[in-house]
């Protein structure tokens, strides 16, 4: 099993231009430390009809009411100001600006690991993972943790509605592949909604998916402590 | 006075629906959601009912719907589906993430 470097079309290097604007990780760089409210509220904002940030403050009074700690409501103000710049992009670009947050907040998290947690991991993006006598996948994986021993690959989605039968086949299939070379692969789904409405969509799906992990909005975090 | 939020709350949720039902090839995912959020929005009402609901919480939830009223498309209206539960449990102070049991307060409804 070995991981490569996915070959860029014309549709990857637009996008790929829409994951290096500073704005992506600004944003997903305050979404590490956020609190579930605090990722509820750049959910919202950054699919809002309405972009004008009184709004979301006063939707979100946990977040800025008076009673709330400076430092507190500081994070919420940059979350929202962030989030905001997002819609501010336009409904067509929007989505990618989305999916690109969402990619760069779960390669920022497992970056977060480091130390004895992943020793010999490197965080990467945009790859392919081969296999030997297997035709290559079509799409490549969000993010991934090269690993020599526990090597990790994520697929990101900004909402529950875009689990399907190819994500979680191509998952499972990978992490069979690579049981057959005697590699434990990891293979996750992150998707930056609800953990009910995942399960949700889950539930109706005939994919085989035991050996993939979700992770939820509310679960996130859990992308910076040391794999289980 | 929060009965009557969250029953607002529950109209919008259920227009929204009706929005995002358009797109067809959803029209499951739409269901199943709404069949497991609308009982949850609506069991909002029963969170400790001896304590009023503040000015901003009120504003909070009619914030929240004025915004998902707002949405003509369907796909967005499907996305709020998963979205609007949650922030307006958060304006409540209490959760949509488990399933309202048998025993649950839509057992007395």
């Amino acid at each position: 099993m070995r991981f490569q470097d996915a070959a860029k079309d014309g549709r990857a290097i637009v996008y790929a231009g829409i994951q290096a604007d500073p704005l992506v990780a600004r944003l997903a760089a305050l979404l590490t430390s956020a609190t579930a409210a605090e990722r509820w509220l750049a959910r919202a904002a950054m699919n809002g009809e309405r972009t004008e940030a009184d709004v979301w403050r006063r939707i979100f009074p946990s977040l800025f009411g008076e009673g709330e700690a400076t430092e507190l409501r500081a994070r919420a103000e940059a979350i929202l100001d962030a989030s905001l710049a997002v819609a501010n992009r336009g409904e067509a670009a929007r989505s990618s600006y989305r999916g690109a947050v969402v990619e760069d907040l779960t390669a920022q998290l497992l970056s977060l690991r480091g130390g004895a947690a992943a020793p010999d991991a490197s965080v990467r993006r945009e790859r392919r993972v081969l296999f030997d006598g297997v035709p290559a996948e079509i799409h490549p994986y969000d993010v991934t943790v090269e690993s020599q021993t526990r090597p990790e690959v994520y697929d990101c989605k900004w909402g529950a509605r875009g689990i399907n039968a190819d994500v979680l086949n191509q998952l499972d299939d990978a992490r069979a592949h690579a049981g057959e070379e005697d590699v434990d692969l990891d293979v996750a789904i992150v998707v930056f909604d609800a953990r009910r409405s995942c399960e949700i969509r889950l539930d109706r799906s005939t994919a085989n998916r035991a050996g993939t992990r979700l992770v939820a909005i509310e679960d996130m975090s859990g992308l910076a402590g040391p794999r289980k | 006075m929060t009965d009557q939020v969250v029953q607002r709350a529950a109209e919008a949720y259920e227009a929204l629906a009706e929005l995002a039902e358009t797109i067809e090839d959803e029209s499951q995912y739409i269901a199943d959601l709404t069949d497991a959020y609308l009982p949850s929005i609506r069991a909002l009402a029963d969170l400790d009912p001896g304590r009023p609901l503040t000015a901003d919480q009120i504003a909070a939830v009619d914030e929240a719907i004025a915004e998902i009223g707002l949405i003509t498309d369907p796909h967005k209206a499907i996305d709020w589906l998963s979205t609007f539960p949650h922030v307006v449990a958060l304006a409540l102070g209490g959760d949509v993430d488990d399933e309202v049991g048998a025993d649950g307060p839509e057992a007395d409804r």
